[in-house]
C-alpha cells in the first residue's frame, strides 16, 4: 500500500510524547531499526528516562509500579531487560526433587513446604508465595509469600527468602533499605531453561556473581554440580546472622561491579563456605506448571482443588498428553507413569459421552454423595442437601495403570474397583468418583478468573 | 439527570456537533473545561476540523455504549470495531492522533499509536523514511555506526 505523501502531518511533527507513545508499542530490535532513520531519533531512542521508561510502562505498567523499582533510581533499559526475563516467572510452579536427606535436615523435622508456589507482581518486586489448602475444612486457600525478587538501584538482583513465611505484611512494605532488620536470607534465583528454577542461598562475600543474577545454564553438568553442592554442604548451626553481617553482604552484593573470578574458583569458595556450616536454607527446585487452566479443547486441564478421601482439601493437576489421554495427580507427586505412584485418575482417550445418558449412568450419578467441606454452620459431615449440578458430559476413567486383562476370571471385581467416571458440570467444573465407592469428589478451579483467593 | 445532558462542540471550521455529556467527557480536556466552568456553550475545539471531530465523536460514542453493555462478548466486537475504525488513509490517521492527543483521550491515542507502530514494524529504515517522510541526515558511515551501536543497546 503506497501511502499518500502529506508533508504537513509527518511523524516528525508529532509532539515528543506522541512519538514515544508510538515507539512504546515496538520491541527493542524494531526501535533499533527505527533509530537509524534520522539523527533526531537516535537521541530519542537512546534516552533512557523517556523511551525505555515508556517501553517498561507499556508492557508492565498495569501490573507493577515501574517508577518504584530500584528505589526509583534504576536505569530503565536494565529494568526492561530484567523484567523481560522475570515475566516468565509469573504463574504457578511446583517444587520438584527430593529435599536434602542429610541427618540435620531430618532432625529439624519441619514438614516439607507446600509443593505449589505462585509468582505474582508486587509494586516494586516479584513475589513467590507458597499455596496451601487452608485447614479449616472449606475450599479456602492460604497464600504465604516467602521469596522476594527485586533490583538494586544499580540493576543488580536483590533476592530474599523468608523461611518462616511470616513476612506477609513485610512484603507489602518491602524496600531495599529495610532488609537488614529481619531474618531474611539472601538467595540466588537461577533459570535452567525456561521452566526450571533453582533458588539457593547466596553465601555471600566473594561468592557467586552474575551480571543479572541469572545464570542461564542448559548443560546438565551444571545441574548436577548444583545438586552436589546442595547435599554436600553440612548443616550446622542455624543461628541467624547478625544485622551487620547481613547489611555488609547486601552492600557488597548490590554494589558489585565486576565478576569475582572464574566459575570454578567461585564454586570452590562456595563449597568452603558451606563446610563452615552457615547454610540456613536448603536449595529448592521448581518446575513451571505450564498449562494451568482449562481451554475449550481441553476442558479438564489445569490446577484444581477438591476435598479428597480424607476430607482434606487437596490440589490436583490434570494434564493432557499428545495422544488424547489425560492424567490427574495430586500436586507434588511425581508426574511420570513409571514412578510407582498411582494417578488419582487417568484415561487414554478423553472423549466425553454426550447426553442423553443411559438410565444406568444416571442412577450411578444420582445415588452418589458429594463430598463437601465441613461447614461450621452446617455441622453435617459432608452431606449437604445440595441440588446436583446438571451433568453435561461423562467420561470413563481409571484409577490405576495396571493392565486390565478381560479374559482372566475374577478380574471383573478388579475392573470395577478401578473404574470410575468424571461428571462434567455446566459451569465447567467437574466431579470424579469410582465404582468401588459411592462418593463424588467435586473439583473447583484453583484460581478462577485468575484470582487465587476468593 | 446529568448523564443525559447534552453539550455542543464546535470544530475549527465552524461546524457544531451536539453530543451527550457522557460521550464528550471521554476527552479529559473537555471534561476539565466543563468542570472548571470555563467552557462556553458551544465548546470550541480548535485544531480539530469537522471531519476528524465527527470521527472522534463516533469513537467516543461507541466506547461509552460498550462500557454500559458490560457483556464480555462485546469486548471482541469492540476490538473488531476498533480495527475497522483505524482503516483510514495515513493523513486521517495522523490527524486522529493529534486530535486524541489534544483532547486527551487515552484509549483513542493508544489505538491510533499502535496502528502507526504496526506500520513501522517490518520496514527497513529506508522504507520507514518514505512512509513517514523522515529526512535522512546520515552519511552512510554514520548510519552504519548507529546500527552497530544499536546492536549493543537493543540486543
Amino acid at each position: 500500500m503506497e501511502p499518500d505523501f502529506v508533508p504537513t502531518t509527518s511523524f516528525v511533527d508529532f509532539p515528543e510524547d506522541v512519538q514515544l507513545c508510538i515507539l512504546s508499542f515496538l520491541t527493542p530490535p524494531e526501535i533499533a531499526n527505527f533509530s537509524c532513520t534520522s539523527k533526531r531519533f537516535v537521541a530519542l531512542c537512546r534516552s533512557d528516562a523517556k523511551l525505555w521508561h515508556a517501553l517498561c510502562d507499556r508492557r508492565w505498567g498495569s501490573k507493577t509500579q515501574i517508577r518504584k523499582w530500584g528505589d526509583g533510581k534504576i536505569c530503565y533499559r536494565l529494568l526492561y531487560k530484567t523484567l523481560s526475563e522475570w515475566e516468565s516467572l509469573i504463574g504457578f510452579w511446583r517444587r520438584s526433587g527430593q529435599r536434602s536427606t542429610s541427618a540435620a535436615a531430618a532432625a529439624s523435622a519441619a514438614p516439607p513446604p507446600p509443593p505449589l508456589v505462585v509468582f505474582d507482581w508486587g509494586p516494586s518486586f516479584v513475589a513467590g508465595s507458597r499455596v496451601s489448602p487452608s485447614q479449616d475444612g472449606t475450599y479456602g486457600v492460604v497464600k504465604s509469600p516467602f521469596l522476594w525478587m527485586s533490583l538494586s538501584p544499580g540493576g543488580e538482583p536483590v533476592n530474599f527468602v523468608d523461611p518462616d513465611g511470616k513476612g506477609g505484611e513485610f512484603g507489602a512494605n518491602y524496600s531495599v533499605d529495610s532488609i537488614g532488620k529481619t531474618d531474611l536470607i539472601p538467595v540466588d534465583v537461577n533459570f535452567m531453561g525456561c521452566t526450571h528454577l533453582v533458588v539457593e542461598e547466596n553465601m555471600g562475600l566473594g561468592g557467586n556473581s552474575h551480571r543479572n543474577g541469572f545464570r542461564r545454564s542448559s548443560s546438565s553438568a551444571n545441574l548436577c554440580s548444583d545438586e552436589e553442592e546442595a547435599s554436600g554442604g553440612e548443616n550446622g548451626t542455624f543461628g541467624s546472622l547478625p544485622d551487620r553481617y547481613m547489611s555488609e553482604m547486601y552492600q557488597h552484593f548490590a554494589n558489585r561491579t565486576s565478576p569475582g573470578g572464574s566459575s570454578a574458583s567461585r564454586r570452590q569458595k562456595k563449597r568452603e563456605k558451606e563446610r563452615q556450616g552457615k547454610r540456613r536454607w536448603e536449595p529448592e527446585h521448581f518446575v513451571k506448571i505450564v498449562d494451568c487452566s482449562p481451554t475449550p479443547s481441553r476442558p479438564l486441564q489445569g490446577l484444581w482443588k477438591g476435598i479428597g478421601d480424607c476430607t482434606k482439601l487437596e490440589f490436583y493437576l490434570v494434564t493432557y498428553d499428545e495422544i488424547g489421554g489425560i492424567a490427574c495427580r495430586r500436586v507434588g507427586e511425581p508426574a511420570d507413569r513409571f514412578s510407582g505412584c498411582a494417578p488419582v485418575f487417568w484415561t487414554s482417550k478423553a472423549t466425553f459421552i454426550e447426553p442423553p445418558f443411559s438410565q444406568e449412568e444416571m442412577i450411578m450419578y444420582d445415588s452418589r454423595m458429594h463430598l463437601h467441606p465441613i461447614d461450621e454452620e452446617n455441622s453435617m459431615f459432608g452431606e449437604l442437601p445440595m441440588e446436583n449440578e446438571p451433568v453435561t458430559h461423562i467420561l470413563y476413567i481409571n484409577s490405576s495403570y495396571d493392565l486390565l486383562i478381560p479374559d482372566l476370571a475374577g478380574t471383573t471385581a478388579t475392573d470395577r474397583h478401578n473404574e470410575g467416571r468424571i461428571w462434567q458440570y455446566r459451569d465447567g467444573t467437574f466431579g470424579y468418583g469410582f465404582l468401588r465407592d459411592n462418593f463424588i469428589i467435586d473439583l473447583k478451579h484453583i484460581a478462577p478468573n485468575g484470582c487465587l483467593l476468593h | 439527570m446529568a448523564t443525559s445532558r447534552k453539550v455542543t462542540l464546535l470544530s475549527s471550521d465552524g461546524e457544531s456537533f451536539e453530543v451527550e455529556q457522557s460521550v464528550a467527557v471521554e476527552s479529559i480536556t473537555i471534561k476539565d473545561s466543563i468542570e472548571e466552568g470555563s467552557a462556553g456553550n458551544p465548546i470550541p475545539v480548535p485544531k480539530v476540523n469537522s471531519k476528524i471531530l465527527a470521527k472522534v465523536i463516533e469513537y467516543c460514542k461507541k466506547h461509552v455504549e460498550s462500557a454500559k453493555a458490560e457483556d464480555r462478548v462485546d469486548d471482541e466486537d469492540l476490538v473488531a470495531w476498533d480495527a475497522d475504525f483505524v482503516k483510514v488513509d495515513q493523513a486521517t490517521l495522523f490527524d486522529l492522533i493529534r486530535a486524541a492527543n489534544f483532547l486527551n483521550i487515552k484509549s483513542l491515542l493508544d489505538l491510533t499509536c499502535q496502528t502507526v507502530a504496526d506500520m513501522i514494524k517490518g520496514k527497513t529504515p529506508e522504507e520507514k523514511r518514505k512512509t513517514f517522510t523522515i529526512r535522512n541526515d546520515f552519511t552512510p558511515e554514520e548510519e552504519e555506526e548507529v546500527r552497530r551501536e544499536n546492536q549493543w543497546a537493543f540486543e
